[in-house]
């Protein structure tokens, strides 16, 4: 309920920063009205500018943004929100060619277009360039890094472009303090990218790592052991992640997110993350060497237990069992006694993360594994395939609606999870999901 | 289903800002 009711808060909080620096401009002195649809297509422009504008705060990694949601869902809104943004300013030009084609005449010379067109016509473009390259990254082969960088300097560009273009156009922004109103909101949008890409990492840069050890796993992995460097650490709750920087400091903007995998109650701050080699960075984590500075961002995520609930229900594809793993280690920490289900799909036998460990983990949890594999060895008796709604019948005691949920693996199986869960009447507020591909 | 709920919270805070957008053209030619 009270997550609900953060949902409320932060909903009319963004609706505000995004419609109230529009009706401000009906304050005060006001030029003649001209057309409806100049004035509707100005207004789309405005919103669209303060929407682009804060898209900057939902990707500056508030915890007390992100947790009602989880930050999947944040960076799920942050793309979908950017192209009803850049829709709106697409529209506006769009309406505007359309009411007013005289505007759009092209002079002489360039020198003779105004500033406040060039402008215009800057910031569109970044936008459009922006979301090209966010959808089609993938196709057009660009890599995560260097899109990361053309991403933040399009995003600014399309925003400072957008405020120059208002200011120099200045229809609406003739009073000094509306004008003053909306740079100093343009101020504040840059002034939170600037808090994510050098006061956050100054904070991380004070508080270092040292990895303590690099433990191969089952599956292609590898756990880095982090022992904090000159401080206490962070406390973390179990199935939070946070974001990775090794072989540079953390102004650099190549962090890579990873759940821990290690309890939460561990006394002396030694935090684990469990990775699997997924081809890119993951790739290299066995050059880590023990003894290696590294940079840990968080904890973040929603992602976790702490929820009343009569038995705790995990359901894991391939590497999304580390935040489980988190889980079911800090339960056995804490001696918890309520009843542990974890329906485990690994693509075969022998590439099973945590397989010996769980085992052993029975013995100090009433803990029950359900291991499913698509590719089975021969006299497997049991589960095999993928995890579905009758399998969960099988499995856990009914009413199922009573029982806390959490899912974590590819974005196939997630979707196929909540189906079958949604098939069993389990309302949306008992269960947890957290997609590990949200970048 | 989070997505779901995320998309349809998408859509309405699109169609709330399109509608504000209306009021204030619609104000601006009725003033």
């Amino acid at each position: 309920m009270q997550s609900a009711v953060r949902t409320v808060v932060w909903v009319t909080l963004y609706l505000f920063f995004v419609l109230a620096p529009l009706f401000a401009l009906l304050a005060g002195q006001l030029p003649p009205a001209r057309g409806f649809w100049t004035e509707f297509s100005a207004a789309i422009g405005y919103a669209g500018l303060a929407m682009m504008g804060l898209q900057f705060g939902l990707t500056a990694r508030f915890r007390y943004v992100t947790e009602p949601w989880g930050e999947d869902v944040i960076y799920y809104f942050h793309r979908q929100l950017s192209l009803v943004a850049v829709g709106l300013v697409a529209v506006h030009a769009l309406i505007m060619l359309a009411a007013r084609p005289d505007l759009f005449v092209l002079p002489r010379t360039l020198g003779d277009v105004p500033w406040g067109a060039s402008f215009a016509f800057l910031s569109l473009f970044a936008a459009l360039a922006l979301v090209v390259t966010s959808l089609w990254r993938a196709q057009l082969n660009i890599r995560y890094e260097l899109w990361h960088l053309m991403h933040i300097a399009l995003a600014v560009v399309a925003v400072a472009g957008g405020i120059a273009h208002m200011a120099l156009w200045a229809f609406y922004l003739t009073d000094p303090w509306k004008r003053a109103l909306w740079i100093g909101l343009a101020i504040f949008w840059i002034g939170l990218l600037l808090y994510v890409r050098l006061i956050k990492p100054l904070f991380v840069l004070r508080q270092p790592y040292r990895v303590a050890e690099v433990r191969k796993e089952r599956g292609d992995s590898m756990t880095l052991v982090m022992q904090p460097d000159g401080h206490p650490g962070f406390r973390f709750r179990p199935g939070q992640f946070a974001w990775l920087t090794v072989w540079a400091s953390p102004f650099k903007i190549t962090g890579h997110p990873f759940s821990f995998s290690s309890s939460a109650e561990a006394a002396d701050g030694r935090v684990e993350m469990t990775i699997r080699n997924l081809g890119d960075f993951t790739s290299r984590i066995g050059e880590i060497r023990a003894g290696e500075r590294v940079y840990l961002d968080g904890p973040y995520g929603a992602f976790t237990i702490g929820n009343p609930a009569d038995m705790h229900v995990l359901i894991a594809g391939g590497v999304g069992v580390t935040p489980m793993m988190s889980m079911i280690r800090t339960l056995a920490d804490r001696g918890d006694k309520r009843p542990v289900v974890l329906l485990y799909g690994s693509k075969d036998w022998e590439s099973i993360m945590f397989r010996e460990e769980l085992e052993a983990l029975k013995a100090r949890l009433d803990l029950k594994v359900v291991h499913v594999l698509p590719n089975p060895p021969a006299g497997w008796t049991g589960e095999k395939g993928y995890i579905d709604a009758a399998m969960f019948k099988r499995h856990l005691a009914p009413p199922y609606a009573d029982h806390e949920y959490f899912i974590c693996g590819p974005d196939v199986m997630m979707d196929a999870i909540e189906k079958a869960l949604g098939e069993l009447h389990v309302p949306m507020t008992k269960y947890h999901s957290e997609r590990y591909s949200f970048v | 289903m989070r997505r779901l709920f995320a998309n349809r919270l998408v859509f309405a805070t699109a169609a709330i800002v399109i509608l504000m957008s209306l009021v204030f053209a619609l104000s601006r030619v009725a003033s």
